[in-house]
């Protein structure tokens, strides 16, 4: 265990922990839009950035990614310096002028006191933000259908060659997960749409909902060694069934 | 409807390396000197060949300037945009060039005759400002010398 | 090719190589480095090959003719040295090959007419190492660049090749190696500055399951060909230099990453390493040892980004060059996620220097926290341009003025940018200023990789920052946003300075947003990016306020704020009327000229063939 000071408090935090989790646990918000869970940090969006110093540091101190610095022996943490939130601000204002038309960067700059971008705006371009979740988290599935295609400010999401994935398997797993809703995914009539590409939706055998691609259930099926007719039945009704045959073993 | 792609020129480069993702910029780099660009059809085989998500391939062929997806022209002309050329005027040859073949940097005439590019430093910065027409260095190019230099080329 | 087993092998071989040398009457230097490639040596070697072998005289021992790289003056290339006299020879032409071989090598008599020529004094120099160019520079990392055939080991061996290796694989144990290296004071040549001898003992101590050594010949400062000139000129040393450090750190496997554009520096360190491979060198159980070592050459694709290290490394693996953060070094978790050592080009091939002359020689050169020399590409306004070799704490004022020889045309010297597109701007009044590490930061530039461009009056600074943070722009990875949208917001507001289009505050959003872009960038590319424009706001501020209030370039660059003028020096020759491809001169012949405003696009090609003066630009 390792003890540092964020924001003035002490805490303890096991080794290997970022200085972003260390601070969620005692409830302080530190914005980051690249962040989830499930994938390795990225520091790519750099709103998480906090400053730090230390005692051996001779009076150092700098601007870091919180979501990426592990935890350090008396670490000191401050998460809303004026270097941060001058920073922090900068960013915004310029993602604002990148992304005029997206909701979730409006509510941002509002938070930071910014009406309008004071940079020139981009005109005519749709809402992604490059956080890189959509790619990273579909490489993290085990498909990797999508990527980032050029570098700096003409980089884009985009499919390989610009045509429908192959590799897709329709998960929507990067639809769900996009801070501005930028990936188009319609479920309609049994088909899901997405990437250009129409995948078949199984059908529940219980309640009839359209519930999961064949493709992403045969992947499901295969790398976690379930039975072929696993997904037969949506996941609702799996906990109906399980819950009933619980409920016959207690014999309530 | 595009020719197809001879494939077996892009088999014999795959065999001189190891079948896995460190191989790709090398693989690419060959691949793009022998087809002069890279070709669907051969992006796909490498993806295969190496083991690497097409998606990988195809991000790593658009972020590197040395590749490049659509057929370079017959020539290759290319402005050195390094400091020292630039302050000899670069800039004023390459805004000539772009007058004169109707592309901007980065584009191929349609008649395929002529590609234009920009590349950073050759390192003959003692004939600044330089341009070079596929091996060929001319050197203290001066506007005005533009229009000879491509006619004597045409 | 011999293959050496043992020192004593590399011994024998190399007192071989010094009875055939003795049989050698001339040795024809033809340099092929970069310039005097592009200005022809290809044809003057094919020359000399032809001529000697027409008057069956032998050009690989008696009259060894060697195509060797940089030379150093390239603004007098095509070079041709001829030893051991070191008579030098500079605009040399194919049609002088027959005068060279019959005067000079037959007869022993020097060309006047192709000796270099100072400028100010009107002096012939005979030899070049009198040359103030020449005599003033001491050549360290370029020792044998522009005397040696790169392509030829074994005139590294002939000139003490690999003795450093087989002193210390068979005498010296890995710690020594690196105390060695820290009593020299190595610091990394690649801009940073790193002490050489602190990162190789991280990576040593890192744990890890295999250690990776790395050199950097990512060159990719524009205006900057110093490590090209190495790989092409002098690969081995490199090689050697690589191999000590491996064993110093206990590494077994070693890559040269090579920028794209350098062909040439691709295929002579491949060959290198070819040969070293024959020769014993590297491989298996080297020298007798049980140390392991091989090198792969990596081809860069085409990205300045591929510079910083933990691009570069991204980029060996076969990844887009995106950095990491450097919150873990990579030391510890570099190349393949293992300890990687990474160094430049320049500071490899300063380590068999070390080992070979002792640790005090290169301590003895430099200023206290910059020791040695470093070898840089003075280019840009100056009148010699080429590359040089200095030691550290030489003045700004005698590397442009005694090694450049000063101004073309004598116009006033405004300023000189290092560090490439990291640098800054350092002006008139710091000429004195030494140069060093340190010095250079202090200034608000930085040594960067050894790129010197000169600049006089007619060069506009709000166009030098303007012109870098576009290259920056188009180099950024697009991973973080303070880079990839803030060098774009950067650069619309000095463009729009450029153009005229300058709003209300404009300075100040150029330092605030400059500040965030430092604060917040995830690499050294966009850190540094801010740079070049901080620089020029600072000791050429009034400059950048004429661009905003007057809107009027002084130096006569931007083109939306200037004017072409006919004055009265005009002979009415009609040339301009002629050049210009907008119809925008109108003139009868031997008639004052006039240059129609609303039709000039200040393209500079009137300016460029007036021969009377007659073209102002206001």
């Amino acid at each position: 265990m390792v003890t540092l000071k964020i924001d003035g408090k002490i805490i303890q935090a096991r080794e290997g922990t970022m200085v972003l989790e260390a601070a969620r646990q005692m409830n302080i918000n530190i914005p980051a839009i690249c962040h989830h869970e499930a994938v390795e940090p990225w520091g790519g969006c750099r709103l998480c950035l906090v400053e730090i110093t230390h005692d051996d540091w001779g009076g150092w101190s700098g601007l870091v990614t919180s979501c990426l610095y592990p935890v350090e022996e008396g670490l000191i943490v401050t998460t809303a310096s004026p270097k941060v939130i001058e920073t922090r601000k900068t960013i915004i204002d310029l993602l604002l002028a990148r992304y005029p038309g997206s909701p979730r960067i409006q509510e941002l700059a509002r938070e930071y006191g910014i009406e309008k971008t004071s940079y020139v705006p981009d005109v005519g371009r749709d809402n992604c933000i490059l956080c890189g979740l959509c790619v990273r988290l579909c490489a993290g599935m085990g498909m990797a259908a999508i990527s980032t295609a050029g570098r700096g400010a003409a980089k884009e999401i985009s499919t390989p060659l610009q045509e429908a994935p192959e590799d897709c398997i329709g998960c929507g797993v990067c639809h769900k997960n996009c801070p501005t809703m930028n990936i188009p995914m319609q479920d309609k009539n049994g088909v899901r749409t997405i990437w250009n590409r129409k995948f078949e939706l199984i059908r529940c055998s219980a309640c009839g909902k359209a519930h999961i691609t064949r493709e992403h259930a045969e992947y499901l099926c295969e790398h976690q060694d379930l039975p072929p007719e696993y997904f037969e039945t949506c996941d609702q009704c799996k906990r109906l069934e399980n819950a009933d045959r619980f409920a016959a073993i207690v014999k309530w | 409807m595009s020719p197809k792609i001879d494939l077996k020129p892009a088999e014999k480069i795959l065999e001189c390396y190891p079948r896995d993702m460190t191989s790709l910029i090398q693989v690419l780099q060959d691949l793009q000197l022998t087809y002069n660009y890279l070709p669907r059809e051969v992006l796909k085989r490498v993806s295969a060949a190496l083991s690497v998500p097409l998606s990988k391939v195809y991000s790593v062929a658009t972020f590197y300037k040395a590749f490049s997806l659509t057929p370079k022209g017959k020539k290759v002309i290319r402005v050195c945009t390094g400091t020292a050329c630039h302050i000899r005027g670069a800039n004023l040859l390459m805004d000539e060039l772009e007058r004169q073949l109707k592309i901007m940097a980065g584009e191929t005439t349609s008649d395929m005759k002529y590609s234009l590019e920009s590349v950073n430093c050759v390192g003959a910065c003692a004939m600044a400002p330089v341009i070079m027409v596929d091996e060929t260095y001319y050197s203290n190019v001066q506007p005005d010398r533009v229009k000879k230099m491509l006619d004597g080329k045409q | 090719m011999k293959r050496c087993k043992t020192p004593a092998d590399l011994k024998k071989w190399s007192t071989g190589l010094d009875r055939q040398r003795k049989k050698t009457k001339t040795r024809i230097l033809v340099c092929s480095g970069p310039g005097c490639l592009a200005r022809g040596s290809r044809k003057i070697a094919g020359a000399f090959q032809k001529e000697l072998a027409a008057r069956k005289l032998d050009s690989k021992v008696v009259h060894k003719l060697t195509e060797t790289g940089c030379h150093g003056l390239c603004q007098q290339g095509p070079l041709v040295t001829i030893m051991p006299e070191h008579i030098f020879y500079v605009q040399v032409k194919p049609k002088d090959v027959p005068e060279i071989i019959q005067q000079t090598i037959m007869k022993g008599q020097v060309i006047e007419r192709l000796l270099h020529t100072d400028p100010g004094k009107k002096e012939k120099f005979q030899d070049y190492r009198k040359i103030p160019f020449y005599a003033r520079q001491v050549r360290v990392a370029l020792r044998n660049v522009g005397l040696i055939d790169p392509n030829d080991i074994e005139e590294y061996i002939a000139v003490g090749g690999y003795q450093a290796l087989a002193k210390v694989l068979t005498g010296m144990k890995p710690e020594k190696v690196i105390d060695m290296v820290a009593r020299s004071g190595l610091r990394g040549k690649g801009g940073g500055g790193f002490p050489t001898a602190k990162k190789w003992k991280s990576g040593r101590d890192a744990p890890g399951e295999q250690t990776y050594i790395i050199c950097n010949g990512d060159e990719g400062d524009p205006g900057a060909f110093m490590d090209r000139a190495i790989m092409e000129g002098d690969p081995h040393s490199v090689i050697e230099g690589m191999i000590i450090g491996a064993y110093a750190v206990g590494s077994s496997q070693g890559y040269v990453y090579v920028r794209q554009e350098y062909p040439l520096a691709v295929k002579n360190m491949q060959q290198a390493i070819n040969d070293a491979r024959k020769a014993g060198f590297l491989g298996d159980r080297i020298f007798g040892t049980p140390f392991c070592f091989d090198i792969r050459v990596s081809r860069g694709g085409g990205a300045f980004v591929c510079g910083e290290s933990s691009a570069l490394m991204r980029s060996v693996e076969g990844n887009v060059g995106e950095p990491r953060a450097k919150y873990v070094h990579s030391v510890k978790r570099g190349l393949f996620d293992q300890p990687t050592i990474l160094n430049n080009v320049e500071t490899w091939n300063n380590v068999p220097y070390i080992v070979s002359e002792g640790p005090e020689r290169l301590a003895s050169m430099g200023t206290k926290k910059s020791k040695g020399t470093k070898a840089f590409c003075l280019v840009g306004k100056v009148r010699n341009t080429g590359l040089i070799e200095i030691p550290m704490g030489t003045t700004l004022r005698e590397i442009i003025y005694e090694i450049g020889d000063g101004i073309i045309r004598d116009r006033p010297f405004k300023g000189v940018q290092t560090g490439g597109p990291s640098g800054g701007v350092v002006p008139n009044s710091l000429l004195d200023l030494p140069v060093d590490f340190e010095a250079l930061t202090r200034a608000g530039s930085m040594m960067g990789s050894g790129g010197m461009i000169v600049m006089d009056d007619r060069t506009c600074m709000v166009d030098v920052a303007k012109y870098f943070l576009h290259f920056l722009m188009e180099e950024s990875c697009g991973k973080c946003v303070p880079c990839r949208e803030g060098l774009k917001q950067l650069h619309n507001i000095v463009d729009g300075i450029t153009r005229g289009n300058a709003g209300n505050g404009d300075l100040e959003k150029i330092e605030n947003l400059s500040r965030s872009i430092m604060e917040g960038s995830l690499c050294a590319l966009g850190k540094s990016a801010p740079n070049p424009v901080l620089s020029t706001l600072q000791y050429f501020r009034p400059e950048y306020e004429t661009h905003i209030e007057k809107k009027k370039c002084p130096a006569g660059v931007c083109k939306a704020l200037i004017t072409y003028l006919i004055n009265d020096k005009c002979t009415g020759c009609t040339l301009c009327v002629k050049a210009c491809a907008f119809d925008a001169i109108v003139g009868k012949k031997k008639k004052m000229h006039k240059i129609l405003e609303d039709k000039c696009t200040r393209c500079g090609a009137c300016f460029a063939v007036c021969k009377f003066d007659a073209i102002e630009i206001d």
